[in-house]
């Protein structure tokens, strides 16, 4: 096998402990280090490895090499000193793991611009200096966003929520008091930053209905384009374009707008990356022996299939479900063995069904019924991503009581329908995050968070949009808990090392 | 085995069964879950007639129970053998669910094994997949859509196909405006017991979201949205012969 030409040095990061790894990081030469710090103005190549717990991540930049000094993804071009690359690093799967802002504390001090108080702290209002102040950061990964309350407008009409929000608990300080929480005229939840990669996936339309909603899909105004629903947590945005001018506002405290050029080159960058793990420790390349992981297959597909009807949904590894002898003979016991998980974790993940119950997006209104037999796949139906085909809303219970896990550093909200109550939470329930309902001023829509894709969770923890789950096991353990699923400890780590390669 | 015994004892009075094939049942209890297993979809819908002590396999409804919830069964027995849930087979049929809470309840599999998921007929193609150019002539042609009971939700694998028809035509046939028109069942009617009736607002919800639709497929289109209370059944084949489902309708009318 081939190794990419840079990787036997990184290889041997992982191993390092986090501060050998800071330390490596300050004296390493900037183009070498997996930190990207805005406006250091290195070339995005088109080929950018980075090693991870799991093995190493690759994304690809279609069209060749970025200089990016003076790119506006690239560029402080704010008040607080960050860009956007801050909270998307390419070495996180263009993310950004908890880890590695804990690294950053480490290594500034906390006076690197992502722990910047209007979002990087639990609250601006709090002593900045203090770890304290940024656990949500630094220990789950988590940014604050303050949405407006209430809602006034959805998709270009008036809105008038159906619902009232009463802050319960307010561990932070940012949902009361004279600037913050609902009586100031807004609501803040605590979110993971999104992959920015493989927006062809994310902006696909495969049909021209949301099912969830019964409704077609919105166009957007701008390109009078169809709107494939499957951004941002709570879908705030229709487009990239909304999506920028939001992050450019908040996230880098941006005074103006971005102008149109600035737009254009944000968005030229984001479609030209494809981000997946490419190679893993314990199987090695992942695409040999007739697999087809990595990025490549990626950039290379058309977006936008229902799995279920055309290319299985990780079908890339089918090939490992029966590796020839004579090949099985050239790998190591533990790469074969571990290839034939990888397999039998796509298996599971699409066959193996259980009972999904109480889910809105899914169970109510669409008419599947409640409960509902089927199987991972059935939400994360996209060949080659994992996302969803139509506008993926969905209330898995990781932000709403009883569902989420007890946490006291998260504020927790009061929601009382005042029309119809939630078809499965009734009239008055608790939540974290109440995610769309905050776009659409919907009750029924509380708790519903858009899916995520599911590549480069290698490089990536913790998951879920509220950080629930620390590592990819955590992902398992939720669904075995929320629906009772019966997964045998075999099919857990096939699922585990299925989300290790993607 | 007991489900053998008991699916041939369904099947001997076949002629029986068959004699009274397609009679109409209505009525309102609360859904079993029947927990079999044949992959994806595949799970029993139950329901109980209280006043003849008939139990039913309601599973082929396009929209289906909630087992928190009441459902409103609208149906047409079968002669179709009760071997995928043990009960006899209403189809057609349609399960609304209201707002009515229930004990929620799963029977086990008890042997029976569901119904391996198919693909509706009414379903739609991706867009990816061609689709056939819409032939003319062009002229006056009214095209209609199904709800739930007392729901403005275009349902999935079913009207959000039949609103596709009308819109792929209507694309192709440019009509001069379209009249989308509200229905709403709103005179009470006596069902296990209860005074049934839609809320008259159902009707403007239900022309509203229909016409945000087309709005959305077909921006040019000039829509007018109307209402009517009081609906009456009509026999509109994809109402597929239930009078109930025919009243909670939209049509949408082309005009040239
Ligand atoms: C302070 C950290 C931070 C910075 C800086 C930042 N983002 Fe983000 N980004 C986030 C978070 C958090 C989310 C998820 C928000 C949500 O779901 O509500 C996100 C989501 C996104 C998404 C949506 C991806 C998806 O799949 O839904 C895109 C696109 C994006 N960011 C682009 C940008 C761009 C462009 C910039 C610079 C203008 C930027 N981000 C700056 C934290 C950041
Ligand atoms: C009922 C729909 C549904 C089913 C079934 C489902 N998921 Fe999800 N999945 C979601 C939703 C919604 C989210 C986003 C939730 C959030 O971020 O809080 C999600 C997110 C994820 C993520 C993304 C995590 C991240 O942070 O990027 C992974 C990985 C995942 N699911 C794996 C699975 C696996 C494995 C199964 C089968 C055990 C499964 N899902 C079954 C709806 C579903």
């Amino acid at each position: 096998m081939t190794l990419p030409r840079r990787l036997p040095l990184r290889l041997a990061w992982p191993a390092l402990g986090a501060a050998a790894l800071v330390l490596g990081a300050a004296s390493r030469p900037a183009a070498d280090d997996p930190w990207w710090s805005p406006g250091e103005g290195r070339v995005f190549p088109a080929t950018l490895d980075y090693p991870n717990a799991h093995g190493v991540m690759r994304t690809l930049l279609s069209g060749g090499p970025l200089p990016t000094r003076g790119h506006p993804f690239f560029e402080p071009i704010g008040t607080n000193g960050r860009a956007c690359v801050t909270c998307h690093q390419p070495a996180d799967g263009m993310s950004l793991a908890a880890s590695t802002a804990a690294a950053r504390w480490e290594l500034t001090g906390g006076r690197d611009p992502l722990f910047a108080a209007i979002d990087g702290s639990n609250c601006p209002t709090l002593p900045q200096g203090e770890r304290a102040s940024h656990s949500l950061l630094l220990e789950r990964g988590l940014f604050r966003i303050q949405r407006p309350w209430p809602v006034r407008e959805w998709q270009g009409r008036p809105v008038t929520p159906d619902f009232t929000l009463e802050v319960v608990r307010d561990p932070n300080g940012c949902n009361s008091g004279p600037r913050y929480g609902p009586a100031a005229g807004n609501v803040s939840v605590y979110r993971r930053p999104r992959p920015v990669s493989n927006f062809k996936y994310l902006l696909a339309v495969g049909f021209a209905y949301d099912p969830k909603q019964g409704i077609a899909l919105p166009r957007d105004p701008r390109s009078g384009q169809m709107q494939s629903g499957n951004l941002m947590a709570d879908n705030r945005a229709g487009s990239l374009f909304e999506q920028m001018a939001d992050a450019a506002t908040s996230h880098l405290q941006l005074m103006g707008r971005l102008t149109p050029q600035q737009e254009a080159r944000i968005l030229d960058f984001e479609m030209r990356l494809h981000t997946a793990q490419q190679i893993s420790h314990a199987g090695g390349p992942l695409d040999t022996l007739g697999a087809e992981g990595g990025p490549a297959k990626l950039r290379d597909s058309q977006p936008g299939a229902l799995g279920s009807i055309g290319t299985p949904v990780w079908s890339e590894f089918a090939a490992w479900e029966k590796i020839p002898a004579a090949e099985a003979a050239k790998l190591s016991p533990e790469q074969l063995a571990f290839r034939q998980s990888v397999a039998r974790g796509a298996q599971v993940f699409r066959n193996k069904t259980f009972l999904i119950t109480d889910s809105s997006g899914i169970n109510a209104p669409v008419g599947f019924g409640n409960p509902v037999r089927n199987s991972c796949v059935f939400c994360h139906n996209m060949s080659q991503m994992g996302n969803d085909v139509a506008p993926g809303q969905v209330d898995l219970g990781t932000t709403t009581l009883p569902f989420a896990d007890p946490w006291p550093d998260l504020p927790l909200f009061r929601i009382t329908c005042r029309g119809k109550p939630h078809p499965f939470y009734g009239r008055v329930f608790y939540t974290y995050d109440p995610g769309f309902a905050l776009t659409t001023g919907r009750c029924a829509d509380a708790g519903k968070i858009t899916l995520q894709s599911m590549r480069g969770l290698a490089a990536r923890a913790p998951y879920f949009s509220n950080g629930l789950a620390s590592d990819l096991r955590g992902i398992v353990d939720y669904y075995e808990r929320r629906y009772s699923i019966g997964y045998t400890e075999q099919e857990k780590q096939d699922l585990v090392n299925l989300m290790s390669v993607l | 085995m007991k489900s053998l015994t008991l699916a041939l004892a369904l099947l001997a009075p076949l002629s029986a069964e068959a004699a009274e094939t397609g009679r109409l049942v209505r009525f309102v209890s609360c859904p079993v879950y029947r927990d079999a297993d044949s992959g994806k979809k595949s799970g029993c819908w139950l329901a109980d007639a209280r006043d003849s002590g008939e139990r039913f396999d309601v599973s082929l409804s396009p929209y289906k129970p909630d087992w928190n919830r009441a459902v409103l069964v609208e149906g047409r027995t079968t002669g179709q053998p009760a071997t995928p849930c043990g009960s006899p087979v209403l189809d057609p049929v349609r399960t609304s669910v209201l707002d009515e809470p229930c004990q929620r309840h799963m029977l086990p599999a008890e042997g029976f094994p569901g119904r391996r998921f198919v693909l509706p007929p009414r379903n739609l193609a991706p867009l990816s997949v061609p689709r056939k150019p819409v032939e003319g002539p062009f002229g006056p042609r009214t095209f209609a859509l199904f709800f739930e009971f007392d729901r403005a939700f275009v349902v999935y694998q079913y009207s959000d196909f039949l609103l596709d028809q009308a819109a792929a035509w209507l694309a192709a046939a440019r009509p001069k405006r379209v009249v989308v028109t509200g229905f709403a069942a709103t005179a009470p009617e006596t069902v296990s017991g209860r005074l049934l009736a839609e809320r008259p607002e159902v009707a403007q919800e239900r022309a509203a979201i229909t016409a945000e639709s087309l709005h959305r497929l077909l921006p040019e289109l000039v829509i007018e949205t109307r209402t009517e209370t009081a609906a009456t059944p009509t026999d509109l084949p994809d109402a597929d012969g239930l009078p109930g489902q025919s009243q909670r309708r939209v049509e949408i009318r082309a005009e040239f």
